[in-house]
């Protein structure tokens, strides 16, 4: 195939999928774009006239708290994930292949599952008859208040984004030669060292590429905060969907959707560009 | 790993993977025991739930006749467009050749919820209500980009002077394709498919916009009978997912890298 025909066979392979995303992807969102700037009506829903009241309002108190919560919550969850998940990878991407075959299995299979049922196992566990309530009691302590409250929230958005974290940090440890790691320590240097002055400095990209990762799904999340979190502490993605389902504003929505939107893109393209770079800057590029 | 590195290690290892399975393990535990509130450990064991659910109109409609259905077609459509797309971008050069491919990644970039919302807007502007068809073509979206990932791994490594030697046999290209490239990309193919269905199969956000009244899909039914609080068989047909997704992954680990596809 190839090189040599006339016809460009190219075309017909890729623009049937092009096409489509060109528009169920481009012009959804343009059409968000559009919304966006014009004027809403609690009759009409929209009315055609040009505005930028609904990117003005994104400064007023009620907004700029929930963008302020929605951008904390997603870096304390960045935090936990990378403390607790950099463990994890390094184990993996120096484990034994079977070791690492069933480890590797374990992080992916409950990726996979829809988020709303491990949400679910998460209401269970803290619930007011859940798990850790029935333990506090058995040992004759008040049960606790565990769901519906901003920590909740975290602790589920931690566990469930917790393979994006690891998956990107384990592919960059696992490129670091063990004999790097070897050749520090008959140098003198104990494990700690050797891990502060060659580890962690090599794997930074792929550091860098979770957190991103985890962050801009963490910031528009959903289902975690509509079914763990508290009615007042809302996050920007519980309010696109009111706005959108309830109460009907849908330009104030699209100005929400676009910024979130614009947000996520800029974070995950400088991910993107962090892996390629470091796949660069090794095979001396 | 040195003897002392592991034990330091374990904890957060240990930490790390309980909570990834922790909520499965409950849910799994929670279908089978007797107690109508959500109990765990459960008191007993029953199967009371999982009848319960095959018993339930709504759950089995939503499980077989949207999840599945959805879930089986949108993973066909996402594995013709997306094997076009992967054998264009691989075996060709032509002028925006990566840029179409990030294009192709985009799917997989914007926040599933913002992607539900658009397209939900954007069907509204048209006066289209969601459907079975509306909650598909969203689907076909995200799954896509999957196949793209597998079968271009598969393409990768494949030795394409075998496509030439077919050729100069005397094949024509099409024939040197399905005759010696496709039986090679079976693996991958599968791989892609799978994963394709995985993802239709657990999507919630999009479906939250998408399905309508009559084609509620099994993640959302499950949304708003925890949010109404129901009973275990909510829990059940959790069981039932939880158990096909592992099925499907073990599959995909055995015949392609899995880690390839995440």
């Amino acid at each position: 195939m190839g090189e040599g025909s006339a016809r460009p066979v190219w075309a017909f392979l890729v623009s049937p999928y092009a096409l489509y995303l060109l528009i169920l992807l481009i012009v959804p969102f343009a059409n968000v774009a559009l919304f966006s700037i014009q004027t809403y009506s609690p009759t009409k829903i929209i009315l055609p006239e040009l505005t930028l009241v609904n990117y003005l309002k994104l400064f007023d108190p009620y907004y700029a708290r929930l963008f302020g919560r929605t951008l904390k919550l997603g870096l304390i969850t960045t935090v936990i994930c990378a403390v607790l998940g950099y463990p994890l990878a390094y184990f993996l991407a120096r484990a034994r292949p079977r070791v690492a075959t069933i480890g590797l299995f374990l992080l992916i299979m409950p990726l996979m599952v829809s988020t709303v049922i491990r949400v679910f196992g998460w209401i269970v566990i803290l619930g007011r008859k859940g798990l850790v309530n029935k333990a506090l009691m058995a040992f004759g302590l008040e049960p606790l208040k565990l769901l519906y409250n901003e920590t909740a929230v975290v602790i589920g958005l931690v566990n469930i984004f917790m393979p994006f974290m690891v998956l990107p940090l384990m592919a960059s440890i696992e490129r670091i030669p063990p004999s790097l790691e070897e050749a520090a320590q008959n140098l003198g240097a104990n494990w700690y060292r050797m891990f502060a002055r060659t580890i962690l400095p090599l794997s930074v990209p792929g550091l860098i590429s979770g957190c991103l990762l985890v962050y801009s799904i963490s910031i528009s999340a959903f289902v975690t905060p509509a079914l763990m979190g508290g009615r007042r502490e809302r996050m920007v993605g519980q309010q696109i969907y009111d706005e959108v389902l309830v109460s009907f504003n849908w330009p104030s929505a699209s100005s929400l959707a676009l910024t979130l939107v614009l947000l996520t893109l800029v974070l995950l393209f400088a991910a993107l560009y962090a892996t390629r770079r470091a796949s660069r800057l090794e095979t001396g590029r | 790993m040195r003897g002392r590195t592991r034990w330091v290690l374990l904890p957060f290892v240990i930490l790390v993977y309980l909570g990834l399975l922790a909520p499965l393990v409950v849910v799994i535990a929670v279908s089978f025991g007797p107690s109508p509130a959500f109990e765990f450990p459960p008191s007993g064991l029953t199967l009371r739930w999982f009848a319960a659910f095959f018993d339930s109109k709504p759950f089995v409609a939503s499980f077989f006749r949207v999840s599945l259905v959805v879930g089986l077609v949108a993973a066909a459509a996402a594995t013709v467009l997306g094997t076009a797309a992967a054998v264009g971008l691989v075996r060709f050069r032509f002028f925006g050749r990566e840029g179409l491919e990030t294009f192709f990644l985009m799917p997989l970039l914007v926040p599933q919820i913002l992607l539900g919302a658009a397209l939900y807007l954007f069907y509204a502007s048209l006066e289209i209500h969601p459907s079975l068809m509306t909650l598909l073509l969203a689907h076909v979206i995200i799954c896509t980009p999957y196949v793209i990932r597998s079968v271009t791994a598969g393409l990768v490594g494949m030795d394409p002077r075998l496509e030439e030697a077919a050729m100069s046999l005397g094949a024509t290209p099409l024939q040197a394709f399905f005759k010696v490239t496709f039986p090679l990309l079976q693996s991958s193919l599968l791989s892609g498919a799978i994963f394709a269905f995985i993802i239709s199969f657990s999507d919630i956000n999009l479906a939250l916009f998408l399905s309508g009244p009559e084609s509620t899909s099994l993640p959302v039914h499950l949304f708003s009978q925890i949010q109404w609080e129901g009973d275990p068989t909510i829990a059940a047909a959790s069981s039932l997912q939880i158990v096909i997704i592992g099925a499907l992954i073990l599959l995909v680990q055995r015949t392609f890298r899995l880690r390839l596809m995440v």
